[in-house]
């Protein structure tokens, strides 16, 4: 369960890579904020999905 | 609030439940929200998500600081009741109890448009006597299954939240990776960006998806050591329904779609242009959106619809549950008339609560549902409130009833910063300006006010935006301010002062009963240290 979480978190994580720089690749202009925003939010939940992941595995141990 | 010796919630929730009580409630909204916003907002439909999404973390923020200082089941009510006072808590509260109504009959609504994607008969459109019955089917159901005390347990609720946030997720990934182009998405919103007027009803309608946020601090009664679990599930919870609710809307504006989609004329149309004027593709956008994924849209086709009706149906049940026992609270408070803390002999479950807030909820589904049954009625509709539809009724409703709550929400939360410095608040919204009051240090949150320029804003643009959410919300409210005049004048309680409560006590008992010892000691160090401070103050 943990590790199906973890791959979720790092999915999640990495397609908000992905969303940023495809959004960066179309200029800075306004249009682009709701995108990057998204990817960043994204970044941040995989992040700290991972985080807590980590900490759990780590007390586990 | 648990100072007597009444029967208390059992604190059963564990993190991962108190995320899935949450979800369930908080994650059903896209399902609704969605459609409404890309109809009224178009090009801008992110935009609008985007500014609603700022609002919604701020308010979030504010419900899990004051969920994890006082984890009390009433949620907005009791916060705005002890920040504010009784008139303001029952305002709060007022509003609450009507998100709720509109909850169920909303959720029930939607619920009935999604397995209309797999069963024709039940698109409200071509059959609307049968979507009538159908919902007011669900609500009587509903109403029935909470007053002999059948709940949908935690454990279906974390099963069906879980494959939701599985499901969500691979729509996301797979949508991000094959269909979504980011020149479409700036194309798209430079060609059909609204008008102000409709920018601002598409923010309006955006508010509700995110609406639900009372379930932070109703699970807080029921979570174990709720200081810590609560800040952690939140955050979660917060940045898990600010993603699916922008990347639906990005992807809803750059979505290359698997099948072309052609219009009347055989003329190939954008995903989002099948939604404006068409009420019935508004009810089931994400299961239209999941369908339209590469690949994994062929499965989606069959199974989105009937999960997206599951987590609806839980969603109305919430209302059900929900509406009952703020009731019940706001009873508890001197608010309402003891009636409905009245429990049924046999069920023990609040039975006048449940049946007068489910009757509310049939109400409210007739008047939505009056356009499409009676030609008449939609020719009075379509004069006096430019031809809404049902599902925009609810919606009014329940993003002016929102709005207000949350508004009321956020001057609580300052009140009680500044008034009641003493309580130990493990999580703090960040951003504060310290300050001090009565001699005693406070900090002033920067965030709470521009949460609520930003909720006023949204409700705003509500009353401008919506012809029967100005008049029904108000209304509401109106109605509930004589209801209250009246009880209050009846039992010889004051009406516009509060009823004098001793919070302190109140306080120690709520962390005694949460299992936060450490921060009853806290609390208690607090409170002698000011008393130690007043005593020496006064012989100086």
């Amino acid at each position: 369960m943990l590790i199906l979480r973890a791959v979720l978190a790092a999915a999640i994580a990495l397609i908000g890579a992905v969303v940023i720089v495809r959004m960066l690749g179309q200029g800075v202009h306004f249009e682009i904020l709701p995108g990057l925003v998204l990817g960043i939010a994204m970044v941040a939940l995989g992040t700290h999905r991972l985080s807590l992941i980590m900490r759990i595995r780590r007390g586990s141990t | 609030m648990p100072t007597d010796n009444k029967p208390e919630l059992r604190r059963s929730v564990t993190p991962w439940g108190s995320f899935a009580w949450g979800y369930s409630d908080v994650g059903a909204d896209i399902f609704v929200g969605l459609g409404l916003v890309l109809a009224a907002a178009a090009g801008a439909s992110n935009v609008a998500f985007l500014f609603a999404g700022i609002v919604y973390v701020c308010i979030g923020l504010a419900y899990t600081e004051l969920a994890a200082t006082y984890p009390v089941a009433g949620g907005g009510q009791y916060f705005v009741q002890r920040g504010l006072g009784d008139v303001f808590g029952f305002m709060a509260g007022w509003a609450v109890l009507l998100d709720f109504t509109i909850d169920v009959t909303l959720f029930a609504w939607t619920c009935v448009d999604y397995s209309s994607q797999l069963a024709p008969v039940l698109v409200a459109s071509v059959h609307p006597w049968v979507h009538f019955l159908v919902t007011l089917g669900l609500i009587v159901g509903l109403c029935v299954l909470n007053i002999v005390g059948v709940r949908e347990s935690t454990a279906f609720n974390g099963f069906v939240s879980a494959l939701d946030v599985v499901s969500e997720c691979c729509i996301l990934c797979f949508g991000f990776l094959f269909t979504f182009r980011p020149e479409l998405l700036i194309h798209n919103m430079q060609m059909h960006w609204p008008s102000p007027y409709q920018l601002m009803l598409g923010i309006s309608l955006a508010i509700i998806s995110f609406v639900g946020l009372e379930s932070i601090s109703q699970a807080a009664q029921e979570t174990q050591r709720p200081a810590s679990v609560v800040p952690r599930t939140s955050v979660a919870l917060i940045l898990t329904i600010l993603i699916f609710a922008l990347s639906y809307s990005n992807l809803a504006l750059g979505m290359h779609t698997w099948h072309p989609i052609l219009d009347a004329h055989g003329h190939q149309m954008q995903f989002w242009e099948i939604f404006p004027n068409n009420p019935d593709n508004q009810g089931k956008a994400v299961a239209l959106l999941a369908q339209q994924i590469p690949y994994f849209g062929a499965l989606a086709a069959f199974y989105v619809p009937v999960l997206g009706a599951i987590l609806l149906l839980i969603s109305s049940n919430s209302g059900v549950f929900g509406s009952s026992r703020i009731a019940y609270a706001m009873s508890r408070g001197n608010l309402l008339p003891s009636i409905f803390q009245r429990v049924h002999a046999k069920y023990r479950t609040p039975v006048i609560s449940i049946a007068t807030f489910c009757g509310v909820a049939i109400v409210e589904l007739i008047f939505a549902a009056l356009p499409s049954l009676d030609p008449n009625a939609n020719a009075v509709y379509a004069r006096l409130f430019r031809g809404e539809s049902g599902l925009d009724f609810l919606a009014d409703l329940y993003a002016f009833g929102a709005a207000t709550s949350y508004s009321f929400v956020f001057i609580a939360l300052i009140a009680l910063r500044l008034h009641d410095p003493l309580s130990p608040r493990k999580f703090k919204i960040p951003f504060n300006i310290p300050v001090r009051v009565n001699g005693e240090r406070a900090e002033f949150p920067i965030i709470a006010v521009l949460g609520f320029l930003g909720i006023g804003s949204i409700l705003v643009f509500t009353l401008f935006t919506h012809p029967i959410g100005r008049i029904a919300g108000p209304l509401w409210l109106i109605f509930g301010l004589i209801f209250y005049l009246f009880y209050r004048r009846g039992r010889k309680l004051p009406i516009l002062r509060s009823h004098k409560q001793d919070w302190r006590k109140q306080q120690i008992e709520i962390l005694r009963s949460a299992g936060e010892l450490e921060l009853m000691d806290e609390y208690l160090a607090n409170l002698k240290a000011h008393d130690e401070r007043l005593a020496t103050e006064a012989t100086a």
